[in-house]
């Protein structure tokens, strides 16, 4: 049960001068829905290709579903990947699509997915690239999710759907997690609907993880902490992530539990997930990850971007 | 506007989809794109809910996308029973589908979230619960639904809704029973109609004291909610039966 469905030592991925992943340590256990979040050109599309053998490191190692060489047979085997731009044969009816992935492949259910188009409303003789949207999105999720993966990496999947469209591919995905133990890992620049799908969360910042746990565990370690201006700076009690001031008042985000004290005139709130996630990203050099913290911020020369 | 042929009545009752009775009945009319494409997704229907095979399938289907009348289309669907919605009712082998499918016999109660309250989602869950009991509205015995459902209706992650399973099982409210789900167990212990006015007047009291200090509405509530929250959170969390109790303060309050 302590599979990690990917885990990096080192890892590393340079295109020309330009490192977009650098020295990344992860171990993402097997089981979770795991975000990864972090802004445009922070390293995401490039960590997930590495994982899915579709890019080599140019440092560092990879393995993934539990010691598996990325890109091997078995990997390929128990990992589905839908990629950006939901990447479909759009000349291909939705038929041929299934037959083609059918054949591709060494394990399809062939009955699933016909059986989750019918219940999309999704004609199966329509041209892939005559669907809407969200129906390219979700004929692409079925035919991942046809061939029963034990990993399924998504890279931005609803970045272009409607908010409807966005709801309902984010049910088919948790109800796949739900019934078949899927484990997900997910990019995503949107925070806000991270809080409900996720249960992990690593935050990447300029080609390194700056955040890397499970959501209960960072969001139960962090709280917010209003105050007087004038005392912001002298509060040490606890690492300060970030600190947000006004004339008066201040806010500061700080690595504390329910169990630290509060210091006399400060009022402490329990934080979300967005507000733990922007905080981070403002800050590239603070880090939250398990095991010894990140020894220096990164050097703004050793990241061209 | 139907043209019936009168030999085809019958025949066109059997066949009939469940989208329009006289779909078919005038036979010989040409047929368009989306009627094929309404036929195909029928067919997969069938094709999900076991009554056709692959080769059945891709058979039929390829004649669905070819045909050029009515009769060749309902004559894809003469040898079918169709029974009910088409909800892909009695999959064998277990392994749903993913996504929001009809609910069969469930829950009495359905989960909402409400995005903007700053109540950590799991917690919006066993609160409705309670609520609901509360209310009459879920009773000793019934299921709650199950967690694939509530995953797949609010697109939220299944551990979410494991952990408030958990917390309600925790509080005594419920009891799983294995392989068929979560059912309530036990009512909510009321506070005594006396306790309770005892406690409400107390709390007047309390009020007088605070409007008293120069706090208007608004302070006292801010006021209040940063105690009630700092009164659980040292307590850890929000066990035990004195859940009821906290429900009962925020309604006074």
């Amino acid at each position: 049960m302590t599979v990690n469905v990917i885990e990096t030592s080192g890892l590393g991925k340079r295109y020309g001068s330009t490192w977009a992943l650098h020295e990344c340590m992860l171990a993402i256990p097997a089981g979770h829905v795991a975000a990864l979040a972090g802004p445009n050109g922070a390293g995401k599309t490039t960590l997930l290709n590495l994982t899915v053998g579709l890019a080599e490191p140019s440092a560092g190692a990879v393995t993934v579903l539990g010691g598996l060489p990325p890109g091997s047979p078995a990997a390929l085997d128990g990992i589905a990947f839908v990629a950006q731009d939901t990447p479909l044969y759009k000349n291909l009816p939705a038929a041929d699509m299934l037959r083609l992935t059918r054949n591709l492949n060494r394990r399809f259910d062939q009955r699933y997915a016909e059986a989750r188009l019918a219940e999309l409303g999704i004609p199966l003789n329509r041209k892939a690239g005559k669907l809407s949207g969200g129906q390219q999105a979700q004929l692409a999720l079925t035919l991942a999710l046809a061939r029963r993966p034990r990993l399924l990496v998504l890279d931005e999947p609803v970045a272009m759907l409607d908010p409807v469209a966005r709801h309902d591919f984010m049910a088919t995905v948790l109800a796949a997690a739900a019934d078949e133990g899927v484990s997900v890992v997910l990019s995503s620049h949107v925070l806000a609907e991270l809080e409900r799908v996720a249960d992990y969360l690593i935050l990447l910042s300029r080609g390194r993880v700056q955040v890397a746990g499970e959501v209960d565990g960072l969001l139960a370690s962090h709280r917010l902490l209003t105050g007087p201006a004038a005392e912001a700076d002298n509060y040490a009690e606890r690492p300060v992530v970030h600190v947000r001031r006004g004339e008066a008042q201040a806010h500061l985000l700080v690595r504390a539990t329910v169990d630290d004290p509060i210091p006399p005139g400060w009022e402490a709130h329990p934080v979300g997930l967005e507000e733990l996630a922007l905080a981070y990203l403002r800050e590239p050099g603070a880090g939250a990850l398990p095991g010894p913290a990140r020894s220096r911020s990164p050097q703004p020369s050793e990241v061209t971007r | 506007m139907v043209i019936d042929k009168g030999d085809g009545a019958p025949d066109g009752g059997a066949g009939a989809s469940p989208a329009g009775g006289g779909l078919y009945s005038d036979q010989h009319l040409r047929v368009s794109d989306a009627e094929r494409e309404a036929a195909t997704a029928r067919l997969a229907e069938h094709f999900a809910a076991g009554r056709l095979d692959q080769a059945e399938f891709d058979d039929r289907a390829a004649r669905a996308m070819s045909a050029r009348t009515r009769a060749d289309l309902s004559g894809l669907f003469a040898d079918l029973s169709e029974t009910g919605s088409p909800g892909v009712p009695g999959r064998p082998g277990g392994g749903g589908t993913p996504g929001g499918g009809p609910r069969g016999p469930g829950s009495p109660i359905e989960f909402r979230l409400d995005a903007a309250s700053g109540v950590p989602t799991y917690l919006q869950l066993v609160q409705q619960v309670e609520h609901a009991l509360r209310l009459g509205y879920l009773k000793p015995g019934d299921q709650l639904p199950k967690v694939r459902d509530v995953v797949a209706s609010l697109a939220i992650n299944p551990n979410t809704v494991l952990k408030a399973y958990k917390e309600l099982e925790t509080k005594g409210l419920t009891a799983g029973r294995p392989g068929q789900g979560t059912f309530i167990q036990a009512t909510l212990s009321q506070v005594t109609l006396p306790e309770l006015a005892g406690l409400h007047k107390s709390l007047l009291g309390w009020l007088g004291t605070a409007d008293a200090a120069g706090l208007d509405q608004d302070g006292i509530v801010a006021l209040f909610t940063s105690a009630l929250r700092d009164f659980y959170e040292r307590r850890g969390g929000t066990g035990g039966r004195r859940g009821a109790v906290s429900g009962e303060t925020e309604d006074v309050a």
